[in-house]
């Protein structure tokens, strides 16, 4: 009996050692991996990203234009940490702000346009954007028959609304109505490869962001990323983006990009000198579009595809200015507007000089 | 004797526990931070992108506008930007 109860407590004694070596072996590998976990992720992104700390205070920052200036100050010293180590050199992120008394606008001359595509690249280069698989590129140039350009000038205000009885409302008769007065886009080929440009049977005609007055973008964003400045640029707070892709739908003239993959920038093909809501280098999951180089303009300085332009066909410049570039092609060029415009007030003027 | 062998196995124990603990952890974080479509489903979506960019501006027609229109749309886009500041 007696012998029998010792034997009974000595395997319930064993089997509570057990139980106890088996919570206490969960406790140490816990612990274990609690520590081990932390230093084998830093080591991870120790590699990948040098200042692993800075990207989680990123993760966490607000919307720039809503920060005190000092954490604006702090965020722009991470990312100028960050990218300096990323992309080994010295890279500075500038927070200059839009000048007052200005309102940007551009100009394009279909007629000059030779469909050279510097512009292009030279946006590639200058904005950082992703360099292969794929190329994320901001200008598309179109490449279209001469055929599709059509239009009697002579006629243009000849044009009178029919009278009805409710008065002079109706439909527009005489000058060039029910003939093609401008320009279509069909037949267009976006991905033309020729050695020699232009070909003399077509016309180019670049697209890029609009710079709308009134831009449907920045009104479908739902957390504000997308803002215009006061000086009529649409810019993106890249941080803010949540990549949701509803101003990519809202743009009429399909100019934004989205970044499916983390983008591609070669550490000696980047461009050091960018600025918050410019040309840094932009992540994974986030829209980005033409900013009229803002890194640029907003230091009097021209956009990078019109400084390559090797037949002037670009004129950037202040709208509010009656003697800038710009205002001169309002007054005196055949300037064309978008038929469907959706009432967004594009500052991007298309004409003929 | 029997102690040693126990403390070393128990040893090994630990150290077999923590590291498939931080295996585990490792295979959740690449799990939720790897992108989930491979590099020909980005390309893909990058293309459907241009694509959909392309359809949206080959149906787009322009006119030429009238010196009225023209000043209109001037006198549009000064005041909306005036009124934007305001």
């Amino acid at each position: 009996m007696s012998e029998g109860k010792t034997e009974g407590l000595k395997e319930a004694n064993d089997a509570l050692q057990g139980r106890r070596e088996f919570l206490k072996n969960v406790c140490v590998s816990s612990a274990a991996a609690l520590v081990a976990a932390p230093a084998s992720t830093g080591a991870a992104a120790e590699t990948a990203n040098p200042d692993a700390d800075v990207t989680v205070s990123e993760f966490f920052q607000g919307h720039f234009l809503l920060m005190s200036d000092e954490e604006k100050k702090q965020a722009i010293a991470r990312l100028e940490k960050r990218y300096s180590a990323q992309y080994r050199k010295k890279t500075t992120v500038s927070n200059v702000e839009a000048p007052d008394g200005v309102l940007f606008g551009y100009a394009l001359d279909i007629s000059k346009c030779i469909g050279c595509r510097r512009c292009v690249h030279a946006c590639v280069k200058e904005n950082n954007q992703s360099r292969h698989d794929p190329e994320v590129q901001w200008i598309q140039v179109m490449k279209m028959p001469k055929g599709n350009i059509a239009f009697t000038a002579e006629n243009l205000d000849k044009g009178y609304p029919e009278k009805s009885e409710f008065g002079d409302y109706g439909v527009q008769v005489g000058g060039n109505a029910y003939k093609t007065a401008g320009l279509s886009t069909e037949d267009a080929q976006n991905y033309y490869n020729d050695e020699l440009v232009p070909d003399r049977d077509f016309f180019y005609m670049p697209v890029q962001c609009q710079q709308c007055e009134k831009p449907p973008c920045v009104k479908a964003c739902p957390v504000r990323a997308t803002f215009r400045d006061h000086a009529g640029v649409v810019l993106i707070d890249y941080n803010w983006c949540i990549g949701c892709r509803m101003c990519q739908l809202a743009c009429p003239y399909h100019a934004r990009r989205f970044n499916w993959g983390e983008p591609k920038l070669p550490a000696e093909e980047m461009n050091p000198k960018t600025h918050y809501f410019g040309n840094r280098p932009r992540m994974r999951g986030v829209m980005e579009k033409c900013t009229f180089c803002v890194q640029r303009t907003r230091e009097g300085r021209n956009p990078a595809c019109m400084e390559v332009c090797p037949v002037g066909a670009r004129k950037f410049g202040n709208l509010l200015d009656p003697e800038s570039d710009v205002r001169r092609v309002l007054a005196t060029k055949r300037v064309f507007r978008f038929k469907e415009e959706f009432g967004t007030y594009p500052k991007f003027f298309y004409y003929i000089g | 004797m029997g102690n040693e062998q126990n403390s070393r196995r128990s040893f090994f124990k630990k150290a077999a526990a923590a590291v498939g603990v931080i295996a585990a952890a490792a295979g959740t974080k690449n799990l939720i931070s790897a992108s989930s479509a491979s590099a020909a489903g980005v390309r893909e979506k990058y293309e459907a992108d241009v694509a959909s960019q392309e359809r949206a501006v080959k149906g787009n027609q322009l006119v030429l506008m009238t010196d009225d229109e023209k000043k209109q749309r001037l006198d549009d886009l000064l005041n909306f930007h005036y009124q934007e500041l305001a």
